[in-house]
């Protein structure tokens, strides 16, 4: 929240269509709140979510106006400015990870995740990153998966067996 | 007697203790390092730490919190980059005083003086709540619904920006919280037809999305920010300092705790406005405030760390959270089952007289912790962000699975997380949205039985509003947030301030 400014003179390119999508999806919602028990009583199921979607439309009409009378910002580009290569690069990776995640398991598709992000945000030789990743994602491991035993997606990875192979050579 | 068993409950037990230490030096680093902000960090850990025991749970969160008060100064001082919205004030001074060479003693002062401000807070929470939760008995569900909404509208208008984004962003977050069964009548709302709907959308992958997802994309903006290093001197604070500036402290302290208690208002309004009165009180200052005057310095950061004790009344004894990082902190005393609201103190003092002695505990960890390790903390702080934010995005994920061993809660919270990412782009607040969801069952169920006792009628519930005092206060507040954010009221309000000034 720190990042916004707090008064916000000009528009940025692709505001007015954000604030028309909100104006739609708003007047969507409402409809679908009618659509629950529509307007029978004050006290219906439907009711609250109707006060709370009327309240979206009429905020966001307002905003839409808004943004209307604002003049564009100068020198400001969608791609540059507000939707960088680098964010939906970012983007991308994210939902790739998202998806394998339960089918390769955690181990494989993190430490894929995180090699890849951090060879293209950092930017350092193939070595330095396949380090830092593999030890980013060992303490991860450690501390999530051994010390708060939280449950991860094992995938391919016979994870089970591996442990209790290592837990067996200390005892 | 019992509540000082309870108080001590932490305090005795080994690995209690050792949460509380651990919480209180991640949020430290978590909130000294900047992109990573308490809200994001207590969002994942509550998707880490829901299968614990509560208390286990509370220990390590309750440490986060108050850590990451204080640790957003310590970055406000050595880089001038405030680590967390409570430390805008503290850079004004702080970073100053460590150009001329004291950001040692600029960050002894600032523990000592955030400590004293943290005990006010908690001493004022341990002696309020009480009253304030018998009060709170006598309220009546519209009470409750309009205090709901005062809320949202208080952050919404407070958190920068036109209040109609902010009341728009509430209101997404009350209709998100609406999702699946209606707890009243079981009927289904916006499931479409969707089974999986049915226990509606995990707030907990909503937080992550929009506090974790949607901060770490937009720390992608500003990848090539240069860290300026500095020396650190001795960091233990002159004894005569702390003398002479204790006054102060103990005042901005007060002023910290009421802001906090107040809904809508956190550390961050606190700061300022203990800046602002250490600015109209302090007549002589060696040196002028803005560049390195202490005073500037321990004013905003004795009032933040105040904040936490005041935002912990209304939280505990209303279930009511009074900026987004209480409404987090609420949404992990439901997960553990815990109802914070009036009947929280009659029914469970041992879980507030815990919280009062974890509290007590972090405040002293963030002493020893302030006042050692600066070598440790200026390499950490150094991580650069290329491997910071994969590893949130990791978190992020991770956490958001973790909660029901779902992949389902992973889209959830990559889709809030794409969303918010745009609402920050083009200005609407992510915080009400979070509060809405917290609030979101609170309101709609006290707004039926409002109505219900009503006989359906809503002119007599206009009407005997006016018979409460207290429904009255808070339907005017209401009114009065209204319009006096509404364009006639600037207008005219321009329109004085000019006359004044030509």
């Amino acid at each position: 929240m720190s990042s916004q400014s707090p008064f916000i003179k000009t528009r940025k390119p692709g505001e007015r269509i954000f604030c028309l999508l909100m104006v739609m999806g708003s007047v969507y919602l409402f409809w679908q709140s009618y659509a629950i028990s529509g307007f029978s009583s004050f006290s219906s199921p439907g009711a609250f979510p109707l006060a709370a979607s009327a309240t979206m439309v009429l905020a966001s009409c307002v905003t839409f106006l808004n943004t209307l009378k604002l003049p564009a910002a100068e020198n400001v580009r969608f791609v540059y400015h507000c939707f960088p290569p680098i964010v939906a690069v970012i983007m991308a990776l994210i939902l790739i990870y998202s998806v394998v995640l339960e089918s390769l398991g955690f181990v494989l598709s993190s430490f894929a995740f995180l090699f890849v992000s951090i060879q293209f945000l950092y930017r350092r030789s193939v070595l330095t990153t396949l380090t830092i990743s593999l030890l980013a994602l060992i303490v991860v491991y450690i501390i999530f998966r051994l010390i708060f035993q939280v449950v991860l997606p094992e995938g391919i990875v016979p994870e089970r067996e591996i442990l209790s192979s290592i837990k067996s050579l200390w005892s | 007697m019992d509540a000082l068993h309870y108080f001590a409950m932490s305090w005795l037990s080994p690995e209690l203790l050792g949460l509380t230490a651990l919480g209180t030096f991640l949020g430290i680093y978590v909130g000294a390092i900047p992109g990573l902000s308490v809200t994001m960090a207590v969002s994942i850990l509550i998707s880490f730490t829901f299968a614990w025991d509560v208390n286990y749970a509370l220990c390590l969160m309750v440490g986060v919190y108050m850590g990451g008060v204080y640790g957003g100064s310590r970055t406000a001082i050595l880089l001038n980059i405030p680590g967390a919205p409570s430390a805008i004030a503290t850079a004004l001074d702080g970073y100053p005083l460590a150009k001329k060479g004291l950001a040692g003693e600029a960050i002894g002062l600032s523990t000592v003086m955030s400590v004293v401000g943290g005990f006010v807070g908690i001493i004022v929470l341990a002696l309020a709540a009480p009253t304030v939760s018998e009060f709170a008995i006598t309220f009546q569900p519209r009470d409750y619904m309009m205090l709901g909404i005062l809320g949202i509208m208080l952050v919404g208008s407070l958190s920068g920006g036109s209040l109609a984004r902010g009341i728009f962003a509430g209101a997404l977050g009350l209709l998100i919280g609406t999702v699946g069964l209606d707890p009243m009548t079981a009927e289904e709302r916006f499931t479409f037809g969707v089974v999986e709907l049915w226990d509606g959308i995990n707030p907990v992958a909503v937080m992550i999305g929009m506090f974790g997802i949607s901060e770490a994309l937009h720390q992608l903006h500003h990848m090539n920010k240069a860290v300026i290093k500095q020396k650190i001197s001795r960091v233990i604070p002159k004894w005569s300092d702390i003398k002479k500036y204790m006054p102060l402290s103990l005042q901005t302290s007060f002023i910290g705790v009421i802001v906090g208690a107040l809904p809508g208002t956190g550390g961050d309004i606190a700061a300022l406005m203990a800046y602002d009165h250490a600015k109209r009180v302090t007549k002589n200052p060696k040196v002028p405030f803005g560049e390195g005057a202490k005073e500037g310095l321990i004013a905003p950061e004795a009032a933040n760390n105040a904040a936490v004790g005041g935002a912990y009344i209304p939280m505990l004894t209303l279930g009511i959270p009074g900026d987004a990082v209480t409404a987090v902190f609420i949404g992990a005393l439901f997960i553990h089952g815990l109802n914070p609201g009036p009947l929280l103190l009659i029914e469970q003092p041992h879980m507030f007289w815990f919280t009062v002695g974890n509290l007590t505990l972090a405040n002293i960890f963030v002493l020893i912790f302030g006042l050692t390790g600066i070598k440790l903390f200026s390499k950490i702080v150094e991580c650069p962000k290329g491997i910071l934010i994969p590893l949130i995005f990791l978190l992020s994920i991770v956490g958001a699975y973790a909660i029901n061993n779902a992949i389902t809660d992973i889209w959830w919270m990559l889709a809030f997380g794409v969303f918010g990412y745009f609402m920050r782009l083009y200005g609407f607040p992510v915080g009400p949205v979070i509060l809405g969801v917290i609030l979101s069952s609170l309101t709609d169920e006290n707004w039926r039985r409002a109505i219900l006792s009503e006989r359906g009628s809503i002119s007599d519930l206009f009407i005997n509003l006016f018979h409460s005092p207290l429904s009255t206060v808070l339907f005017s507040v209401i009114v009065l947030i209204l319009f006096t954010q509404s364009p006639l009221w600037t207008r005219w309000l321009k329109r004085k301030l000019f006359h004044e000034t030509t």
